[in-house]
């Protein structure tokens, strides 16, 4: 798991966690330790059994006005309790302002003290989801990804095999490129591979003989999609002859410990491969409505066989 | 890194760093050999014979980076490399 800092949550949630920082402007780089929020509550009133420390501490309506509601001197002893036991940072919601003693507990105990002008509970849900993103593992990955149906497939393969070229031939069928070449994976919290490109070459692609070409502008913007969660990974090969011919036996590959389908196909000149990755994904499709073509049949033979077996015809 | 895989660090002293036309010209060297060649910076590893690959690495001009090749040719392919890093891509 990689390791978040204040600093990160606010780089990365510009536009999603509207936040702004009120004090402790230089301790930014204190370290997240638990991907959490927590609201204080109880520890306000001075119970700090369980009091998870390591968290990000948030104080909504109801923490800031029982602050309120305290003497000065109060207010400080308990705000201060709070703050000295190494508390990552302080989020207050609603765009409210932080009071003094926070300000100046901020500067004591190099402490971070923001304010978000999101409520409480949005704040939360949309803050859990970016800690979420930003501390699952990635990974980049060499291969073409392409989204055909709601199917996100990776093409991956030797330079020079046709990764890009069949990628254009699908592109012109109407699917959507998300990356060509480099491709960006993250593990999700629901267990799937969330593939994305590179900013910078982002929805470019590179084509022999061509050069290098902007998709959107020649295809229009339904022949991109951002992101999509990978359901197939296909391998272009030099043909060996030892390729599956019945599609039974479904191999996977380990992409950031998620077992995603593999499907290898051997490239042969004239054969079109465009088609056949088609095929690929809508059968892929298929098997994840529960219909699997390979073993159905075979299935059926299975049972036709055991049958004349037995006398019956 | 792989067994037998032989690296050399590079620096990138041409003028805009490794844009796309350095980039063409290293996939167009790195093609030459049946070697797997790649080029790392800040972890970010990519293959030489991939355009894409390597204008996401941001070399930008004054950094290092390394790379490393795998095969028969490795040797003199990384001879190749390093004689077009240090021609500055042939840029005047």
């Amino acid at each position: 798991m990689r390791e978040i800092t204040v600093q990160a949550l606010l780089d990365h949630g510009k536009d999603t966690l509207k936040l702004k920082v009120l004090a402790g402007e230089s301790f930014l780089g204190r370290k997240v330790q638990e991907t959490a929020m927590n609201r204080p509550g109880l520890a306000l009133t001075g119970f700090f059994t369980y009091f998870a420390h390591q968290r990000l501490q948030i104080f909504g309506l109801a923490e800031l006005t029982y602050l309120k509601n305290l003497s000065v001197e109060e207010r400080r002893s308990r705000l201060e309790a709070l703050f000295k036991r190494q508390i990552p940072g302080v989020v207050l919601t609603r765009n409210r302002r932080a009071t003094r003693e926070m300000l100046e507990l901020a500067a004591a105990y190099r402490v971070p003290v923001l304010r978000t002008s999101m409520v409480t509970m949005d704040f939360v849900n949309a803050c859990t989801v970016m800690m979420d993103e930003l501390t699952t593992p990635t990974k980049r990955v060499q291969g073409t990804t392409l989204e055909l149906m709601g199917i996100g497939v990776l093409m991956r393969g030797d330079p020079g095999i046709g990764k890009s070229e069949t990628a254009l031939a699908l592109i012109e069928r109407g699917y959507s490129l998300v990356s060509d070449d480099v491709t960006e994976c993250r593990r999700t919290s629901r267990g799937r591979v969330l593939c994305w490109a590179n900013n910078v070459t982002r929805y470019h692609m590179e084509i022999r003989g061509l050069g290098i070409i902007h998709v959107p502008s020649l295809f229009g913007v339904s022949a991109i999609r951002r992101q999509t969660e990978l359901d197939l990974v296909i391998d272009l090969t030099v043909p060996t002859g030892e390729e599956d011919r019945t599609g039974v036996a479904q191999e996977t590959v380990d992409i950031l410990g998620v077992n995603v389908p593999l499907i290898t196909l051997p490239v042969r000149s004239g054969r079109d491969m465009a088609n056949i990755v088609e095929v690929a994904a809508l059968n892929q499709k298929l098997k994840e409505l529960g219909h699997d073509a390979a073993k159905e049949l075979d299935d059926k033979i299975i049972d036709r066989l055991s049958g004349v077996g037995r006398g019956r015809r | 890194m792989g067994a037998g895989e032989l690296s050399r660090e590079l620096k990138v002293e041409n003028e805009y760093g490794i844009h796309a036309r350095p980039a063409a010209l290293i996939v167009k060297e790195a093609g030459r050999f049946s070697a797997e060649i790649y080029l790392e910076k800040d972890g970010n590893r990519v293959s030489c014979k991939s355009i894409m690959g390597l204008m996401t690495v941001e070399g930008f001009p004054g950094s290092r980076v390394r790379v490393s090749a795998s095969g028969a040719d490795a040797e003199a392919a990384l001879d190749a490399l390093e004689a077009l890093f240090v021609a500055n891509f042939h840029e005047s």
